[in-house]
């Protein structure tokens, strides 16, 4: 192997003067005959391949300065400084040390008044960002009396059914708040009048804080389903919402692009950038079309995403996310400002890797994918998942634990005191190199399929999760992947005694008693004039914002606007094909 | 002629996520199974009824929502109800210790939870089939 | 377990229980089924069969969809046989057509199975032909079958159907020339799915070439040529009139007595063939001569068709095979 590699050359690359590379490839090839080989006769090694976990790449015994010249890789080209082009060291020029990323939990049970209470304690106890989490019945687009949401009101996040709802729920101290993310991508727009009519009705300057909405609904298609309309009605009513925020409030966020959701779908670290660059293209090519440029437009969009157990994966995806970005804004589109080169970006311990079973563990997982995140600049915003979600809704314990391992990593390790640390790691940067390769690679095989729309609408990206989600489980269950507490050290008739969040359960009924009374006492023609506004925009290529806006002031429910959107647009069936099963 | 033994595999309730439903699917069939799949955001009535349809000897339900304890009995009930109570009915997801016993109590025959080996679920029908318990 | 009397009985009175489980009995080939299909098959014969095929990506299942409802519609009850394929590999199958029917698994007017090819090709499962005569027999107005829609040549579904529905779609590959001649030779409907897409007024030229060049004996069933976009529901009414208009034809100039008299041969031909050659093989692994008859075709003293000729003989003149 090492003989191979020492007499490779350089593609593409003239050797560096003084050839100081290649007496380290020839030393590199002589340590590993008559140290390394040695040793490695002698007692062998604990697996028959490395290779790194989700990509399955070999991983050497050691990785030197040899490597990077096999790579051809410069400096200057590849790395750059901080807060320049291409930013594979980082957006900001000083990293984490005049400033702290904001750290943010997601959350979100019960009525709005519930979920208000929760994050009200969690802004106390240092937090300052909220990541709503709405139940299942809003995220579908469903009345909290629809027969469909019998037993899902309430219970896996918030529920919003009219402004009333939105209002109880951002009874927050917004001067302790700096973000404010909504997840919920079909109905993204509804959600959006709604928060800009609360915070009117409350006197709150929506310039004090940001607003970011994971309004990607192309996603949705690809993994977790929470869609509602065909994917192109989906692109429409994202765009619109684009297009709206960047008009009238442009300190806020429109589009958040959830990578996490295809990591946490099993995607490998190069599915999940290039799919969601994909994504990304077809949203920036939407909005072109409304005629705003790339340099307007592309410093809106931003993107979440997962960090696995495999640390320096991990580390070298967050770096390549970056430089791709860079790359794909400069190279294809032409943009030219640095706001339009910079990913935004928010990074998050995945929730993928935690396990039901020995729960405590898990602290210990988040700790060290938190560390992670700070290690390879996750972003100016970051969360964590809780050692307890996979039971239930996070417990109040949890909640605290949580808060806490984001300042153990931010105070207590020196991780956020330098930028990039481990730039110039032999290993981190061929594998961050790789990355970058590989991903432009799978972004022209999705282009040659006639980019993400169509790879939605032919089952690619479903069938490629699926067979990534199959070979995942395969090698837990060989035990080809050792997995604490499920396939190894595992404790038989194991007692998960942690604390467990109760949630109420009169909460449904509560939340169905407040909608039939917004119902009753507000002015139905008025509603019904709204409602009509808006299936005339839908219609026709006016923005569905604003009309959207007036109907939740007059009180239209949730539901009622999806369902005129339903009219308009059709629901989505998908196949057995496009659902990958 | 050996019986081929019939599964429905199916989601409840407005929960999407399919990871689990996926690769059980592909899991019994490579162990020789047919695996009746319905789709997203079915109801107990769209589940009992396409269970007896399909004439399936397993019902195999799934739910990360939480809203186990609402739908899952329902369709144990709505198969009785219909006659078709011989029919085993199992469950997974994120379901809480406490709430599988609650559930068992109410008629699921068995209740697999986040990371079980797909291996055990084959070997759980395969003993169940063996016994004759499947015998219509 | 009922007897094959009283589920037979039951299904006959459309109880959904019980003619799913003789289905199932069928195509497990149990004795409590081929006894209940015997009570059963008098009283079929009376629905209307429709098939649908055509390649992978047509979007069949959709169609098939709106079929039901539009049948619906018109007061029809309608059985769905859905086909797909048994892996080779494990005999086991992933049954996905009805993810896309799901919204009719409360009609009680409408009965949808899923079936496994079970090692049969044609495009049909081992025992479509037997599920079909019990939903005809239970009383459902029509049949609808779901060819399996690999690609490869799904004929067997015109012995079966009085109509059969040919589904092509632009975009796939080279035209025409990416679906097989043969499906193409045997519509009577043929469809355009997903018309709305670019591609579809030159597929549709195609297509109408084809079917004029065919030879046209006066007084034939002229196929027809309709478009669909099935996920909107789009010319699905015009589809169930065009498949209507051709039952029509068949009525009037006395077809329908040849397809039903067609299916009876297919029918019975497939079955007397597994039943014959289920016999014989089993004479053959039992009896001693079959084994000595083997080893000779090995050693090769023997050529394989003078040792089938000599078991033939054997087993004919053996009195413990004659029933």
């Amino acid at each position: 192997m090492s003989q191979d590699s020492s007499t490779a050359g350089r593609p593409g690359a003239a050797a560096p003067p003084g050839e100081p590379d290649r007496d380290i490839a020839e030393e590199a090839a002589r340590w590993d005959r008559e140290t390394l080989a040695p040793e490695v006769e002698a007692h062998g090694e604990r697996e028959q391949a490395f290779t790194t976990q989700a990509m399955k790449w070999p991983i050497k015994p050691v990785y030197t300065p040899a490597d990077l010249d096999e790579i051809g890789f410069d400096y200057l080209v590849d790395s750059g400084f901080p807060g320049e082009y291409p930013y594979t060291r980082g957006t900001e020029a000083d990293g984490y040390r005049s400033q702290l990323w904001a750290m943010s939990q997601v959350s979100g049970f019960g009525t709005g008044e519930d979920s208000a209470r929760r994050w009200r304690a969690m802004l106390e106890r240092g937090l300052n960002g909220i990541i709503i989490e709405y139940d299942l019945p809003t995220t579908n687009g469903l009345d909290s009396d629809d027969p469909l949401a019998e037993g899902e009101v309430c219970r896996a996040g918030t529920a919003i059914d009219s402004l009333p709802d939105m209002e109880a729920a951002l009874d927050i101290p917004f001067d302790k708040l700096k973000h404010l993310t909504s997840v919920c991508n079909a109905p993204q727009p509804i959600n959006l009048a709604m928060i800009i009519a609360a915070l009117e009705n409350k006197g709150v300057d929506p310039r004090s804080f940001t607003l970011l909405m994971p309004n990607a609904i192309l996603i949705e298609y690809t993994c977790v389903g929470r869609y509602i309309f065909p994917p192109e009605a989906g692109l429409r009513i994202s765009t619109d919402v684009i297009e709206y925020t960047i008009a009238n409030h442009s300190n806020w966020v429109p589009i958040a692009i959830v990578s996490a959701q295809l990591y946490a779908a099993r995607a490998t670290p190069v599915q999940e950038l290039a799919f969601s660059f994909s994504i990304a293209m077809t949203y920036l090519d939407a909005v072109l079309e409304r005629g705003l440029t790339v340099d307007q437009v592309a410093p809106y969009f931003s993107f979440i995403t997962g960090i696995d157990m495999d640390f320096f994966e991990a580390i070298a995806k967050l770096r390549a996310y970056r430089k791709i970005w860079a790359r794909l804004m400069k190279d294809r589109y032409g943009a030219k400002t640095p706001e339009a080169l910079r990913l935004k970006l928010m990074g998050s311990p995945g929730t993928m890797s935690l396990t039901l079973q020995q729960p405590l563990n898990n602290i210990a997982r988040l700790g060290i994918q938190m560390l992670a995140c700070v290690l390879g600049g996750g972003g100016q915003q970051m969360t964590t998942p809780l050692h307890d979600e996979a039971h239930a809704l996070p417990s109040d314990e949890a909640t605290s634990v949580g808060i806490a391992v984001q300042n153990i990593v931010a105070h207590e390790t020196g991780a956020a005191d330098t930028v990039d640390p481990l730039a110039g790691s032999y290993y981190v940067e061929t594998m961050t190199r790789r990355m970058e390769d590989e991903v432009f690679a799978e972004i022209e095989r999705i282009d040659a399929l006639g980019g993400a729309l169509e790879a939605i609408k032919t089952g690619y990206f479903q069938k490629e999760l699926a067979k990534q989600q199959f070979s995942r489980q395969r090698e837990l269950e060989t035990g080809d992947r050792k997995l604490v507490g499920v396939n190894h050290l595992v404790k038989p008739e194991e007692e998960r005694g942690i604390e467990m969040f109760k949630l109420d359960e009169d909460a449904e009924s509560r939340q169905i008693e407040r909608l039939r009374n917004v119902r009753a006492e507000r002015d139905e023609a008025k509603v019904n004039e709204c409602l009509a506004r808006v299936e005339a925009a839908a219609r026709g290529t006016d923005n569905l914002v604003p009309p959207i806006l007036d109907a939740v002031k007059a009180h239209a429910t949730h539901g009622e606007l999806c369902n005129v959107l339903r009219d308009v647009y059709g629901t989505y069936h998908p196949d057995s094909l496009t659902t990958g099963v | 002629m050996p019986r081929t033994l019939r599964v429905l595999v199916a989601k409840l309730g407005l929960d999407a996520h399919t990871i689990g439903v996926t690769v059980l699917a592909r899991a019994l069939r490579d162990a020789g199974m047919e695996v009746i799949y319905s789709g997203l955001r079915q109801t107990p009535e769209m589940v009992a009824n396409t269970a007896i349809q399909e004439d399936v000897d397993v019902v195999g339900l799934s739910s990360l929502s939480g809203a186990h304890m609402k739908h899952f009995p329902q369709v144990v009930e709505l198969l009785a109800a219909k006659g078709a109570g011989e029919k085993l009915v199992i469950g997974g997801g994120v379901i809480p210790d406490e709430d599988v016993s609650a559930l068992k109590e109410k008629g699921m025959a068995e209740i697999f939870t986040m990371g079980t080996d797909t291996r055990d679920v084959v070997k759980y029908l395969d003993t169940w089939w063996a016994d004759g318990d499947g015998a219509p | 377990m009922k007897s094959a009397r009283a589920l037979a009985d039951a299904a006959l009175a459309r109880d959904i229980l019980a003619g799913a489980r003789i289905i199932r009995l069928l195509d497990d080939r149990d004795e409590h089924g081929i006894e209940a299909l015997a009570h059963l098959y008098p009283s079929s014969g009376r629905a209307y069969v429709l098939g649908v095929t055509g390649p992978p990506g047509a979007g069949k299942s959709t169609l098939v969809s709106k079929l039901i409802g539009a049948l619906r519609k018109r007061d029809l009850t309608v059985g769905v046989l859905a086909i797909d394929p048994t892996s080779p590999f494990s005999g086991g199958a992933i049954l996905g057509d009805r993810v896309r029917m799901q919204e009719h698994a409360t009609d009680e007017g409408a009965f949808i199975r899923s079936m496994a090819t079970r090692g049969q090709l044609g495009g049909l499962s081992r025992s479509t032909f037997e599920a079909s005569a019990v939903l005809d027999a239970m009383g459902f107005d029509v049949v609808l079958v779901e060819t399996v829609g690999v690609g490869q040549d799904e004929l067997d579904v015109v012995e079966l159907a009085h109509t059969t529905v040919v589904v092509s779609v632009p975009g796939l590959g080279d035209g025409i020339q990416a679906m097989k001649a043969g499906i193409l030779e045997v519509g009577d409907v043929h469809v355009i799915n997903k018309s709305d897409l670019p591609g579809a007024d030159e597929l549709e030229r195609q297509l109408h070439v084809m079917l004029e060049t065919e030879a046209h004996r006066e007084g034939a069933w002229k196929p027809r040529l309709l478009r669909t976009v099935a996920e909107k529901g789009e010319g699905v009414e015009e589809l169930v009139d065009g498949c209507f208009a051709h039952r029509e034809h068949l009525q009037a100039t006395g077809e329908d007595e040849r397809v039903a008299a067609r299916r009876a041969e297919h029918f019975f031909l497939e079955i007397l063939r597994d039943e014959v050659s289920a016999r014989i093989l089993a004479f053959a692994r039992g009896d001693a001569a079959g084994a000595a008859l083997l080893e000779d075709v090995r050693a090769r003293r023997r050529d394989p068709y003078a040792a089938a000729a000599a078991l033939l003989d054997a087993f004919e003149a053996n009195p413990q095979t004659k029933r």
